[in-house]
């Protein structure tokens, strides 16, 4: 007889409080500052209400000076309210490296490259202690809620960048936390006192929904310090003047649909193997008007098509590609013949996206490009892939079985996924052997991981272009390294918290226990061994590129960026 | 199989122009007075070369080049090397017991290169298409977890069927005590199995429904373990080789120095 299901309470969006210690006295004193003393209660919906909103998805964090509230690079999930005291924004020149918890990449010299040849034997996973001792401008403090990074010489910062003040009452972050791109700023407190509402993404975005002025605010800041630039590197957008581009930016539409947390969310759905996209947010709805073209500006969505009674992906699309430019094309130049979306778009994950109307596209952008450049009109029939637009001609260049394998997985995140040839693969672990010897012998992934038919996809840092492992590092030990947004990790500011190891959908980070030189366990005061998240860098120090993929005799191996198929479906083919 | 087709059309091509190239100047010149020191020391250098790509292999963190490309290198220059050697024998049978045994481990090196390159092409794609994908090294805590899950449904305290009991000590406890059938896997014979998932089958005559549920569940391990008992015996064959590869290299290459020094020694200085 089958076991009888355990009966839970379905959970709720506010099981778990973003701090559990906010009290009444503390939303009240919240609800009569601004802006939630200007914002209209009454206009929240009962299921969220502002009250609730505050409660949960907000908490109060106090700073001292010098301690850093946020770095530049890092990718957050909130922004911030002044509530007293005051912070201040490094403008120019950055900091360094090691004032963020990084470490500056530099490539093997000929000695460093030359020394692995007789350093090869020392104790895997060795921090040696002076590293470990190594003044990096910065020291960490713990507090009662956790641990704060500081700037030792706040004096010789100010005196070395042009920075400035925010007091009370300014926001800061919100750009970051809605559209999931890395923080553009280092801020850190500049008083003792200095005390900041941090509000998560969930909230800001019930905020932006109900509460009018904060959303013009957002959407002007928005607008201001984001749109001009983004559209101006759009290529669609390329043979517009300032004027007209200015025009486009007003009538731009922004949203983000999914869950900004979708990794432990798609943890938990993977496991229990009801990753479907039926149940993803549908974000345009095949045979929909198509009233806008969607521009992705960050996430992921799925190009998908009825078939039976389910969806079969299409494609994927990424930040920077555009859905829906062929059915406004095609109605733009044949207005008697008009036709909806072909296809349905749903956010896989987080997606931000942007939504240029129909009208502006015919006023302004379509008019302004030239007769090559635009789509082919809109096949005839539905099954018909001849003149598909490149978003769903993917499909039939990798195969069905792959892109369904591909997306249930997210693998489209990877930028640098391991991919394995299974036919060519001859199991000889060279490639993990070539790992570990590059890698204080300690290899830093596993030759094991999903697979459908003849393709592997195995543990090993994808480098994402979503790296949800870089929320919420204390330390900005996890960091992308600035040449070529390698995702790497600063042993000596890792401090083996577990956050990025937590995060990781993937399994590609390890958390491992650091050794001396004697190859004894490094131990903390309560002789608990001292950890250490451990990931593939790509080789990032070494000349030549990824040992894994340098060390595979049979070019069964290789790393590949699993965002844009083509060079899957070539290297399939080799 | 662009690529792979490419690599093979070149090397192909240019063994077969290294191959002519070296017949055609072995019969012009094989009357000259030093011309199995010329073809000895070509010999030695193809060695050299081929030994050297184990040492690639090792210095992974330095960039000298894909270990694909050099495999590539060891393949065709592993054949001509062999036809140097047969150029170098002047295609007779060596003699004297130094010659027979340095001949030997020639052929044995090259031989087990060659069954090394058969394997390398074969097998993983055999392995890809039956799947489940396993470690090599995780495979005996498989196979223990396996060995216990059939131990507690054969004898557990609720097991309660003396058919399933006696069948499991006849048949299972054997089959599940180790790896089995490596012979048979690597012919891609499932013979064995088959004979025990038969029995198995045939106990149903016997069994009551709860007796006929766990040799369901039986008949699952049994295809589970011989699925762990495929992944070993060929993931072991593609390691097996280098076993045989490796060592008789070195154990060649020393009694290549003896034989020059011995050449040196007694050729009265005839070079």
């Amino acid at each position: 007889m089958p076991a009888a299901p355990t009966i839970l309470e379905r959970p709720q969006r506010w099981d778990a409080a973003f701090d559990a210690n906010m009290t009444d006295a503390d939303v009240e004193r919240l609800l009569a500052t601004a802006p939630f003393s200007g914002m209209d209660a009454e206009k929240f919906p009962k299921r969220t209400p502002l009250r609730e909103i505050i409660r949960n998805d907000m908490r109060i964090l106090k700073f001292r000076k010098g301690e850093i509230i946020m770095r530049q690079g890092d990718y957050g999930t909130s922004a911030f309210l002044i509530l007293q005291g005051a912070a201040r924004v490094v403008l120019k020149p950055d900091l360094a490296p090691s004032l963020l918890g990084r470490q500056a990449t530099n490539k093997k010299g000929v000695f460093r490259t030359l020394a692995q040849l007789w350093n090869r034997s020392r104790p895997p996973e060795m921090l040696p202690r002076t590293l470990l001792g190594q003044s990096s401008g910065v020291s960490a403090r713990q507090n009662e809620k956790e641990t704060r990074v500081f700037l030792q010489d706040v004096p010789r910062i100010l005196d070395q960048h042009r920075t400035a003040q925010m007091t009370a009452g300014e926001f800061f972050g919100e750009i970051a936390a809605l559209s999931r791109m890395a923080r553009t700023s280092t801020i850190f407190a500049d008083s003792d006192d200095a005390e900041l509402l941090e509000i998560r993404w969930q909230g800001l975005r019930d905020l932006m929904k109900y509460d009018d002025a904060l959303r013009a605010h957002i959407n002007r800041i928005y607008r201001e310090r984001a749109l001009a630039s983004y559209l101006r590197a759009t290529p669609l957008f390329k043979n517009l003047s300032e004027e007209q581009l200015g025009r486009v930016a007003e009538a731009v539409e922004f949203s983000t649909y999914g869950d900004y947390d979708w990794s432990g969310e798609y943890k938990r759905l993977a496991q229990s193997g009801s990753v479907r996209p039926e149940k993803e947010p549908v974000i345009v709805g095949e045979g929909d008007y198509p009233n806008g073209i969607v521009l992705l500006r960050a996430g992921f969505a799925r190009v998908s098509q009825k078939f039976g009674g389910g969806e079969r992906t299409l494609n994927y699309i990424g930040a920077g590609q555009i859905f829906g430019l062929n059915e406004i094309a095609h109605n733009w130049r044949n207005k008697d013949a008009a036709v909806n979306f072909q296809f349905s778009l749903r956010a896989i994950g987080y997606t931000h996206l942007l939504v240029v109307p129909t009208r502006v596209m015919e006023e302004i952008v379509l008019p302004s490009l030239p007769k090559n450049e635009l789509p082919p009109l809109v096949a005839k029939h539905e099954d018909e892939f001849d003149s598909a637009p490149p978003e769903v001609a993917t499909r039939e260049k990798v195969g069905a079985e792959i892109l369904e394998f591909l997306t249930e997985n997210r693998f489209f995140n990877g930028t640098a996924s391991m991919v394995i040839d299974l036919d060519r693969c001859t199991r000889c672990d060279d490639c993990v052997r070539a790992c570990a010897s590059t890698h204080d012998n300690n290899p830093r992934f596993l030759r094991h991981g999903p697979s459908a038919g003849r393709l592997m996809i195995a543990n090993a840092c994808m480098h994402c272009a979503d790296p949800v492992c870089m929320i919420g590092c204390p330390t900005g030990a996890i960091h992308r390294e600035s040449f070529a947004g390698q995702v790497v990790i600063n042993p000596t500011t890792c401090i083996g918290c577990k956050s990025c190891f937590t995060n990781c959908p993937y399994d590609a980070i390890r958390m491992v226990e650091a050794r001396d030189e004697r190859g004894e366990f490094l131990m903390d005061q309560e002789m608990k061994p001292i950890t250490k998240a451990t990931k593939c860098d790509l080789c990032v120090e070494n000349h030549g590129g990824p040992a894994c993929e340098r060390a595979c005799p049979h070019g069964a191996l290789t790393r590949m960026n699993l965002n844009n198929l083509d060079s899957l479906s070539k290297w399939l083919k080799l | 199989m662009k690529r792979f087709r490419r690599q093979l059309a070149f090397g192909l091509f240019a063994l077969i122009a290294a191959t002519v190239g070296a017949l055609w100047l072995n019969g012009k010149s094989n009357t000259l007075p030093n011309y199995a020191y010329l073809t000895g020391w070509a010999l030695l250098a193809g060695m050299f070369v081929l030994t050297i790509y184990n040492v690639r292999k090792k210095l992974p963190f330095l960039p000298l080049g894909k270990s694909e490309t050099w495999l590539q290198i060891h393949i065709y220059l592993g054949f001509f090397t062999t036809l140097l050697f047969l150029i170098h024998l002047n295609f007779r049978a060596p003699h004297g017991w130094f010659e027979v045994v340095l001949a030997w481990l020639f052929v044995l090196v090259s031989g087990s290169g060659m069954v090394g390159l058969f394997f390398s092409r074969v097998l993983p794609r055999r392995l890809a298409t039956r799947g489940g994908e396993v470690i090599f090294e995780k495979i005996p805590a498989l196979r223990h977890a396996l060995k216990t899950e059939v131990e507690k449904l054969s004898l557990g305290a609720d097991a309660k069927s003396l058919v399933i009991a006696e069948f499991y000590t006849k048949r299972l406890a054997p089959f599940f005590s180790g790896p089995k059938n490596f012979w048979n896997h690597l012919a891609e014979s499932r013979r064995e199995v088959s004979a025990l998932l038969a029995e198995l089958e045939d106990l149903r005559r016997f069994a009551n429904d709860m007796e006929k549920e766990k040799i369901e569940r039986l008949g699952a391990l049994v295809r589970q373990k011989d699925g762990l008992d495929y992944h070993r015996a060929l993931q072991l064959a593609l390691r097996l080789w280098l076993f045989v590869h490796i060592p008789l290299t070195y154990g060649l290459l020393i009694f290549t120095a003896l034989h020059i020094i011995l050449v040196f020694g007694f050729s009265g200085g005839a070079r």
